[in-house]
């Protein structure tokens, strides 16, 4: 198991706190919540060691899109980096539309 | 399945919640946001999950307060940890609260499990007996209902939990036994059972064989709205269900008529159910091999029996199970051991397994305690632990062993609700369903601390195969997490034991040894009637537990209780 924290610039609030996906095989666990800090903090468990430049390129692109004011704690039991992608878009509608 | 239908199976654990309650009346009790998560997967390098893979909800059935209780079989197949236990026993603990105060709710169990986590192994176990007791207590009051709908099924001691409640709906995907295909193969051999073989597996253990015996009440497609249906329906029934695990006399009955030196096949079984279905059940249970055949073999259940019987000739109706009314210092108690019996007629019961004759034997000897006192105060019984594991074999698991095992459970457990101190003498091995079954429904747990004296959930060489890792691997992670070890000191360290007692002769006690180990047990017998508690919360609050052993499941107890507003 290793342990990666990330952080960016942020300025954009979010409604309300999301939880989505399963620790389970190819999938990961998101939690998403709102914050007043002016920047997302991501913090990942994965059980694969050694992709952490992966994990920095998926979550790039991610908040240099979606510039959200949030703290973000991801569990990973393997996802793919597609998997990873499609699950934050996941946590970011429930974050901002509400219905989870 | 029709375009409208919508799967259940192919939900995840909260979603299958959500879809069990009414419509918009879902709230979640010690959530993800809560970060109560298992603390020892990350020790072990492995990702935990925020809510341990189990979630608590609370809402509405059909306009009632209930609390449904459901597992994420995605997250570590399901398998049940300290902190996940710990949820699902505080919850039904304050359902059974709820009702004792006049305030209804109805328990809603989904299955989706492995068993026992064996990366936390015993806090599994442990956590598995104190929620067996939560539904023995629960089911006086209401139906306690379960699901069990694929993809992994009910597997392990979770199936022992499941034999306990009143209504089991399962889809025709599901599957429920006791021990798993590969579990089976690993410990008896392919010729016991091939776990590629997925045909054989669904007709021993799958959805409808278990519905066609009785094994389950009802059959649910995969449909949310059917399923969401079959749950409402059992909670309209008016009249109180006798749980299967309770009919011993129906189950020794239909027993004894399998002839188990051939094989019977699925469909042979459903003909013998249905046909022993509505027969009168005769008084008496005759077994074919009831009688010694010939020298018994010695073993630690068998020596320590005889020892605090005063050598007395100890009384049986099968020769694996030992029974006997003796004096302990001036009161009458009853002593049950299990030991091995090389000519059982079941082959995978011969070295002192609890096996489908067994279960059901242990659970006739502890219930006929009960229906004796019933009028006098109740007396103490004295369960004496040397089982190195459940039978693991093909005819047991497609004759229910999980119910022999839940049987010989919910009885112990019937008896200490009905004020019988009921306390466990480890002698021996202590594992897994085996222990379950036989030991781990009592008040107090003695042990002997010497080397033979094991707790664990699984051998570890099928361990090692279920959790893909190697045997040093195990032992490894073993140091880290004292409940994955195997021996007794470690297990000591979870706060479970009333005493674990030094310097005896485990094998061969001599009278002193005797005498020092009569006197602990009236210790524990005085100690239960002293606190008047019959519930087995004193493994929880012990000095031990508090401290270190059970801090967690103590944390996850306390938090639920403070959320808890069904």
């Amino acid at each position: 198991m290793e342990t990666l924290v990330f952080k960016y610039k942020a300025d954009r609030k979010l409604t309300q706190r999301a939880h989505v996906g399963v620790v389970g095989s190819g999938d990961l666990e998101i939690l998403m919540v709102p914050s007043d800090e002016e920047h997302a903090h991501v913090s990942v468990r994965t059980g694969s060691e050694g992709f952490s430049e992966t994990w920095k390129a998926v979550l790039d692109r991610f908040f240099s899109v979606h510039t959200i004011q949030a703290k973000i704690v991801i569990n990973d039991f393997g996802a793919t980096p597609g998997v990873v992608a499609l699950r934050l878009a996941q946590a970011l509608e429930v974050s901002e539309n509400g219905s989870e | 399945m029709g375009v409208n239908n919508q799967s259940f199976i192919e939900l995840n654990g909260r979603e299958r919640a959500q879809a069990i309650l009414d419509q918009g009346t879902f709230f979640e009790l010690l959530g993800p946001f809560d970060g109560i998560e298992s603390p020892h997967l990350p020790k072990q390098n492995i990702v935990p999950q925020s809510d341990d893979g189990v979630i608590i909800a609370g809402g509405l059935i059909a306009g009632e307060p209930a609390v449904v209780i459901s597992i994420e079989g995605g997250f570590q197949g399901g398998g049940i940890g300290e902190v996940s236990g710990a949820k699902i026993a505080g919850a039904l603990e304050l359902a059974l609260n709820n009702h004792k105060k006049g305030i209804p709710v109805r328990p809603v169990f989904l299955f989706d499990t492995g068993g026992v986590r064996l990366q936390e192994a015993n806090y599994g176990l442990l956590s598995i007996s104190e929620i067996g007791s939560a539904v023995v207590a629960l089911r006086e009051h209401t139906p306690v209902v379960g699901v069990i709908s694929g993809n992994v099924g009910c597997f392990g001691g979770m199936s022992i939990t499941a034999s306990l409640f009143s209504y089991l709906i399962m889809t025709k995907e599901a599957r429920f036994g006791l021990n798993g295909p590969e579990v089976i193969e690993q410990e008896a051999g392919v010729e016991e059972f091939d776990a590629r073989d997925r045909s054989l597996i669904w007709k021993t253990i799958g959805g409808i064989q278990r519905y066609e015996t009785g094994f389950a009440d009802a059959l649910a497609q995969d449909d949310v709205t059917a399923i969401q249906r079959a749950v409402q329906e059992t909670f309209q029934k008016k009249e109180k269900v006798t749980s299967k695990t309770e009919q011993v006399d129906f189950y020794r009955h239909l027993l004894s008529k399998v002839d188990p030196s051939e094989k019977l096949a699925s469909d042979q079984f459903q003909e013998l159910y249905k046909a022993t279905k509505n027969e009168p059940i005769p008084s008496t249970v005759s077994y074919s091999l009831n009688e010694v055949p010939g020298n018994m073999p010695n073993s630690r259940g068998r020596v320590w029996i005889n020892a605090l019987i005063n050598d007395e000739e100890a009384d049986f109706e099968i020769p694996s199970v030992l029974y006997k009314d003796a004096l302990l210092g001036r009161e009458k108690v009853r002593y049950i051991s299990v030991v091995p019996n090389p000519y059982n007629r079941f082959l995978r019961a011969r070295k002192g397994e609890v096996g489908l004759d067994e279960g059901w034997a242990i659970a006739k000897h502890v219930r006929e305690v009960i229906k004796e006192d019933r009028n006098q105060s109740p007396r103490p019984i004295i369960a004496i632990v040397d089982v190195p594991s459940q039978a693991y074999g093909y005819h047991e698991e497609l004759l229910g062993i999980h119910y022999a095992c839940g049987a010989a459970a919910d009885a112990y457990a019937a008896a200490r609700l009905a004020g019988h101190p009921v306390i466990t003498l480890i002698v021996g091995k202590a594992i897994s369903g085996a222990f379950l079954a036989h030991g781990y429904q009592s008040n107090r747990i003695v042990a002997l601390k010497d080397e033979g004296v094991n707790v664990h959930a699984m051998s570890k060489q099928s361990a090692a195969r279920i959790t893909k890792r190697s045997i040093k691997e195990l032992e490894e992670a073993s140091k880290k997490v004292p409940s994955m070890a195997y021996d007794i000191e470690s297990f000591a360290s979870l706060g479970a034991l009333y005493e674990l007692v030094s310097g005896i002769q485990a094998e061969q006690p001599t009278d002193r040894d005797v005498q020092t180990i009569q006197d602990i047990l009236t210790g524990a017998v005085e100690d239960v009637r002293r606190e008047g508690v019959y519930d087995l919360s004193s493994r929880l609050y012990s000095e031990q537990a508090r401290k270190e052993g059970r801090k967690a499941s103590l944390v996850v107890r306390g938090e639920l209780e403070r959320q808890w507003n069904i």
